[in-house]
């Protein structure tokens, strides 16, 4: 309870900052936007010279994107620790947030919050409804608050990653690229999984899950049903990797050595 | 000169330090290109070519575009936003040297250094993973050597051109980014240029993208005629140029601003 | 109460890489690095008791602030044994913060974008402090503090001096009984550093709160602590009243000489030549200092002889410092007091 009243005082205080500039949310939307549409681009290009995508139709290729952009927009709106080893480690803002009483990972998503991001779902979702009817899927009274779990797990999937990433700071002490680069291998999680080979497939289902952000949960309301167990199972492996980063961050904090000096 | 020498390397020292980042960089290009190869076997399905090329042609396309982009690439934009959002850039000036010819000078020792310690090597492991040709004509090698250093003078400028802009702008963080996008779609490192419809192509060819990434890699892979690539350098070299006029003109106008403001 | 910080045999160790020379080296240093096992804060142990102020002082790199995160619960020890507030301070930490202030010199608390008083907002409910506590505390606080005007000011705004105070204010919000100082009056003037004495003082008096001190300043430590423990290459090397510490060491006084006529050190010690004295010219100040033991009979052949010799302007003697006291102390090693 202590921790959600914590979050909405965070959230407040945030958006009374961010409000000061609001040019600056706006630039960010369109670059967010451009980013977005660059890959509806690679999509129809591609789509330009073929039918069909390991057995997908382009539309249905859209809609995976179009969920994937859910779960990341939540995630990128509470999980914005890119930039966790320059910030915390390297210029030693960890004391600060070691000497509060509040969970050190749970200090560092409030503080760099980027309410903002959570736009992109909207992105997402006119662009599953624009191929939703072109394919003319319908709904079950049910399905909405399925997408809103899928949407959850999903987000805990790229937040664990990301967190477990992070934590690798506690343990090297060089500068990594491997958080923006990770970038580029999460997008695979959007395009249908049977195109990749046997080990991809294994990785992006086992290892660095993502394929749980977009492709499994995206074909349970595309009705494939041949991926229906990995649909389902989309909020458990969010669940289990979130724990698990969590768990890697406590032990984390305690190789922590501090800046300077 | 020798200053500038001294500054690539200390680049490189710097760069050694942060190792790490290297191996995990050549893991990392190797699955990204991994997982481009499998999309475009699934896009070929069983078509023999598309737009003129084979698939093999295209997997070299995709290792070659992403191990040439460890090259290219650097971050110098957000680096001159940093220094000066809070005004190292004021003590930078008051150095003798030219600041935007020092910027570069280490994004090259940055590049050298990743040329030797992750796309060579990159491009071996990545050999060895996916059906590569590789190809042992000398010439093309060469033309290939000119046309990246050229890239990267290209993706440099336009770097240079986007960290200048900080000086204007309040907060350029979503300029930065959608450069990135920008540069990733239209200098054909996700798809090549020929893929786009034509009209797509026809503006293209206005803008200085396609330099930084398709040429070489279209050199590369033999998609071109040596005959077009002698042509395409060509290009490469008169945007080098064209692209020094803006910057120099923002370069006198963000320093005109900074007196003004006292940086 | 008892003891608010009890150390027993407290280690930490660092493991640091050594760069190998050159171009050649550095491509080694890509395979392997050179590892070297340094301990920062080396066994050590000492007690302090609830309401003591306590200065906490050693050169760079003694190992002062390593043993302060420690004590934070910031940084895991390699071995030994804390207790502070009688909890292990790594282990409960989110508990155990709770019941400290902390104060980084350097660093601040307060967030940058927003005005003073949000921040304390915010800090209010992070420390789950009730309105009513609030007020009755901090009230007192800002207005000793004199920080009423800056509330409404972004952080950003605010000088160091101001800032500092706030940052104060900020780590006092749920009033702790144990207060952390890391160099808290670096680079501030003398007014501010005045202000900030007379307020650790009286909140000491008020609610008894232990305040642990790290400074350079060593003002500060002989305006606020009655007690120091001195620190080099991570072990203890004095720990002990401060008065002590001036008795023992200090035996000495200056003597120190203005002179109407230019004089150099050279002359000034043949003048003296037999005298069991130590010379030092302070070239800023343009004063002679004289070194030397502390019986009344040396001292007045001391100045008898200069006075012989040369034209004074100004004369003065002087109890050694304690600055020249610990100098003496870190050029001759250990300390053995009882």
């Amino acid at each position: 309870m202590f921790y959600v009243t914590m979050l909405f005082q965070y959230m407040s205080q945030y958006m009374k900052t961010r409000l000061q500039y609001r040019t600056d949310i706006l630039v960010e939307f369109f670059s967010d936007l451009l980013s977005q549409s660059v890959n509806l681009i690679f999509i129809l290009v591609v789509f330009g010279h073929t039918d069909l995508l390991g057995g997908w139709t382009r539309d249905e290729i859209i809609f995976i994107y179009g969920f994937f952009l859910v779960p990341y927009a939540v995630f990128s709106a509470f999980f914005n620790i890119w930039d966790f080893n320059d910030r915390y480690i390297v210029k030693g803002e960890l004391d600060r947030i070691l000497t509060r009483p509040i969970h050190s990972l749970f200090q560092i998503i409030l503080e760099r919050l980027e309410l903002e991001g959570l736009l992109g779902a909207i992105t997402g979702i006119a662009v599953m409804i624009y191929a939703g009817s072109r394919m003319g899927l319908t709904l079950s009274w049910y399905d909405p608050f399925l997408f809103i779990i899928f949407v959850i797990g999903g987000a805990l999937v790229y937040g664990g990653i990301f967190i477990i990433l992070a934590c690798i700071s506690f343990w090297a002490d060089a500068r990594t690229s491997i958080m923006p680069m990770m970038y580029n291998i999460s997008n695979y999680g959007r395009y249908p999984i049977n195109i990749y080979n046997k080990i991809i497939r294994f990785v992006l289902t086992w290892i660095l899950p993502f394929a749980f952000v977009g492709v499994y949960p995206a074909s349970y309301f595309l009705g494939r049903h041949e991926l229906l167990f990995y649909s389902l199972i989309t909020p458990l492996i969010g669940v289990v990797f979130f724990t698990l980063s969590i768990l890697l961050w406590n032990q984390g904090v305690k190789r922590y050595r501090g800046a300077g000096n | 000169m020798d200053k500038y020498l001294e500054m690539i390397r200390i680049r490189f020292l710097m760069m050694l330090a942060y190792r790490t980042n290297y191996y995990t960089g050549i893991l990392i290009y190797s699955i990204n290109i991994g997982a481009y190869y499998f999309l475009w076997s699934a896009i070929y399905g069983g078509k023999e070519q598309i737009q003129g090329l084979s698939i093999a042609q295209m997997t070299t396309y995709v290792a070659i575009s992403w191990m040439a982009r460890a090259f290219y690439f650097n971050n110098l934009d957000r680096e001159m936003a940093v220094e000066i959002m809070d005004g190292r850039v004021a003590v930078e000036l008051i150095r003798p040297y030219n600041y935007l010819v020092m910027k570069m000078m280490q994004a090259l020792g940055e590049g050298i250094f990743r040329l030797f310690l992750f796309s060579v090597p990159g491009l071996v492991i990545v050999y060895f993973i996916f059906p590569i040709h590789l190809t042992w004509d000398i010439a093309v090698w060469g033309l290939f050597a000119i046309s990246i250093l050229l890239s990267f003078f290209i993706n440099t400028q336009i770097n240079l051109l986007t960290g200048i802009t900080t000086f204007f702008l309040f907060n350029n963080s979503g300029l930065i980014r959608a450069k990135r996008v920008i540069i990733d779609l239209f200098s054909g490192l996700i798809l090549p240029i020929s893929f786009f419809p034509v009209w797509a192509q026809n503006v293209m060819n206005y803008l200085p993208f396609q330099g930084i990434s398709y040429i070489p890699s279209m050199i590369f892979t033999k998609g071109f005629t040596a005959q077009h690539a002698v042509y395409a350098i060509g290009q490469q070299f008169i945007w080098i140029l064209i692209l020094i006029v803006p910057i120099q003109l923002l370069w006198n106008l963000a320093k005109k601003q900074m007196v003004i403001q006292g940086g | 109460m008892s003891n608010a910080i009890e150390v027993k045999n407290l280690r930490k160790e660092f493991k640091v890489y050594s760069s190998r020379k050159g171009l050649k080296g550095a491509f080694r240093d890509l395979f392997t690095r050179n590892e070297k096992i340094i301990p920062a804060v080396n066994d050590i142990n000492f007690m302090v008791k609830q309401g003591e102020m306590v200065g906490y002082i050693g050169e760079n790199g003694a190992g002062k602030s390593t043993t302060i995160k420690m004590l934070t619960g910031i940084l895991t020890p390699t071995s030994g044994h804390i207790v502070v507030n009688g909890m292990n301070p790594h282990k409960d930490r989110e508990k155990f913060v709770q019941t400290i202030g902390v104060v980084f010199g350097q660093r601040s608390q307060l967030w940058w974008d927003i005005a003073v008083q949000e921040s304390f907002r915010l800090l209010k409910k992070v420390y789950k402090v009730s309105d009513e506590q609030y007020d009755n505390h901090m009230n007192h606080v800002i207005k000793t503090l004199d920080i009423e005007p800056l509330l409404d000011k972004p952080v950003r705004k605010l000088s160091l001096g101001q800032r500092m105070r706030c940052e104060l204010a900020a780590a006092l919000i749920h009033n702790p009984p144990l207060l952390f100082l890391d160099e808290p009056t670096i680079g501030l003037d003398v007014l501010v550093k005045l202000k900030i004495r007379e307020f650790l003082k009286e909140i000491n008096e008020k609610y008894q709160t232990t305040i642990l001190l790290t400074t350079h300043d060593l003002s500060d430590i002989e305006a606020l602590c009655e007690r120091v423990i001195m620190l080099d290459e991570g072990k203890v090397i004095y720990d002990g009243a401060l008065h002590h510490l001036k008795e023992t060491w200090g035996e000495g006084k200056e003597v120190h000489f203005q002179f109407l006529e230019t004089v150099d050190l050279q002359s000034v010690k043949a003048a003296t030549a037999g005298l069991p004295v130590k010379w030092e010219h302070d070239e800023k100040e343009q004063v002679f200092i004289a070194y030397i033991e502390d019986q009344d009979e040396l001292i007045s052949q001391l100045i008898a002889q200069i006075v012989a010799a040369y034209k004074i302007k100004d004369l003065n003697i002087h109890e050694t410092s304690t600055e020249e006291i610990i100098r003496n102390i870190y050029e001759k090693g250990e300390v053995r007091l009882g």
